[in-house]
């Protein structure tokens, strides 16, 4: 597969490697429908914004670059809140604020800065795609750690007469409610941050 | 100059096409986003205001009761109302929607917008969780608005969150004073 791709899914990604986009990481993680609806947001607008920057970027003046850059990333961020208010409210209600706030994921604003403006339209969307899923990965994998632990169960999107919830026995009655709060958030990025660490520290020797 | 001018000019196309593009993809969500907030309002007044008829949203000078509905009974009597109250929760403001009958007694509520934790505060949006304040308001049994208050059980289901519990409680017991108040006449 190519490299531009498969670099923001776990050598690059995003919130384990570059530490972008910790905000939402840390503010949507609670429930892992949230995660993927956040999820597919960001890859969103992420691709339009690259697609743009990429095409404009001899459009662009060089000393207005970064508001150009911003307008583009406000414009998908907006589509994004006005397409998901009026065809999945239920979701965009669970998502709240992190919704509009799309627009400073410093993951996004990187992208378009650090590579879309000075590549190719193909490389540009492969970078926004492979980051944009290795964000929703491991924006999921939080969130699956801590609705795991601190509720005990998998929220899913409902389908016909499955409600979308998967309770895990036994953990579902007495959950570590701690990973539902704030403070669980930073404990629970904590934790896999090492865990990744460890993990390439080992795999460097 | 010249060069400041190009470079305006430029930004300036950017922001007009931006602007254009969100103009045609809002003229097509905002009906949708409109019909949602009706439809939402209306499952909840009908879920909260028993079998009554209801009638038009009236203004009220309560601060925190932005709208009432009265309630009328088959004959076409005034049997109570149905309240749009705003409450204060562990992530901010709530809204919520409660029916009453003329003596302030809760018919039942509903939790609306609010930003409460998910698996904790966010629980009081299942309509169960309003069966603690049924019937309570009268004079026998107010509406509880501390944990102790509660039963056994039902404190064990606020169990870290209550403070939404709390601010869901002074919320319908100053929905139940003011109708309590009005004592079954229109102002």
């Amino acid at each position: 597969m190519n490299k531009e791709f498969t670099k923001g899914l776990v050598k690059d990604n995003p919130i384990f490697v570059q530490l972008l986009g910790l905000c939402p990481a840390l503010g949507v993680s609670g429930l892992v429908v949230n995660a993927l609806g956040m999820g597919a947001g960001v890859i969103f607008v992420m691709l339009g914004a690259n697609i743009f920057v990429s095409l404009l970027k001899n459009f662009i003046p060089q000393k207005v670059r970064i508001p150009s850059y911003i307008v583009i990333i406000a414009s998908f961020v907006t589509i994004v809140q006005m397409v998901m208010e009026a065809f999945a409210p239920e979701l965009y209600n669970n998502l709240g604020v992190f919704v509009p706030l799309i627009v400073v994921n410093c993951a996004i604003l990187g992208r378009a800065e650090a590579f879309a403006s000075r590549n190719t339209l193909k490389d540009s969307v492969l970078d926004a795609l492979g980051m944009g899923i290795g964000f929703t990965l491991g924006l999921t994998l939080i969130a699956l750690v801590r609705e795991i632990l601190g509720a005990g169960t998998i929220t899913l999107f409902a389908m016909g007469g499955f409600d979308g919830v998967i309770r895990i026995p036994i953990l579902h009655l007495a959950p570590v409610r701690i990973f539902s709060l704030a403070s669980g958030a930073l404990l629970a990025i904590g934790l896999l941050l090492a865990l990744f660490n460890w993990k390439s520290s080992a795999k460097r020797g | 100059m010249k060069q400041l001018a190009s470079i305006s000019l430029r930004l300036a196309l950017i922001c007009a096409v931006a602007a254009a593009v969100l103009a045609l993809i809002n003229s097509v969500t905002a009906p949708q986003i409109e019909y949602n907030r009706e439809q939402r309002l209306l499952q909840a007044l009908q879920e909260v205001s028993g079998d009554y008829e209801i009638g038009d949203a009236e203004e009220t000078d309560a601060e925190k009761i932005t709208a009432r509905y009265p309630l009328s009974d088959q004959e076409g009597n005034l049997a109570g109302y149905t309240l749009r109250i705003l409450a204060s929760g562990y992530a901010g403001e709530m809204v919520l929607m409660a029916g009453y009958r003329l003596d302030g007694t809760v018919i039942t509520a509903r939790l609306l917008d609010n930003e409460e934790t998910p698996g904790l505060g966010k629980e009081a949006e299942e309509p169960s969780y309003m069966e603690k304040f049924e019937g309570t308001g009268g004079d026998q049994r107010p509406v509880p608005q501390r944990k102790h208050e509660l039963s056994e059980a039902q404190a064990d289901g606020v169990t870290g969150s209550t403070i939404t519990f709390s601010g869901i409680g002074e919320g319908i017991h100053a929905g139940s004073r003011y109708v309590a108040e009005l004592g079954g006449e229109d102002e």
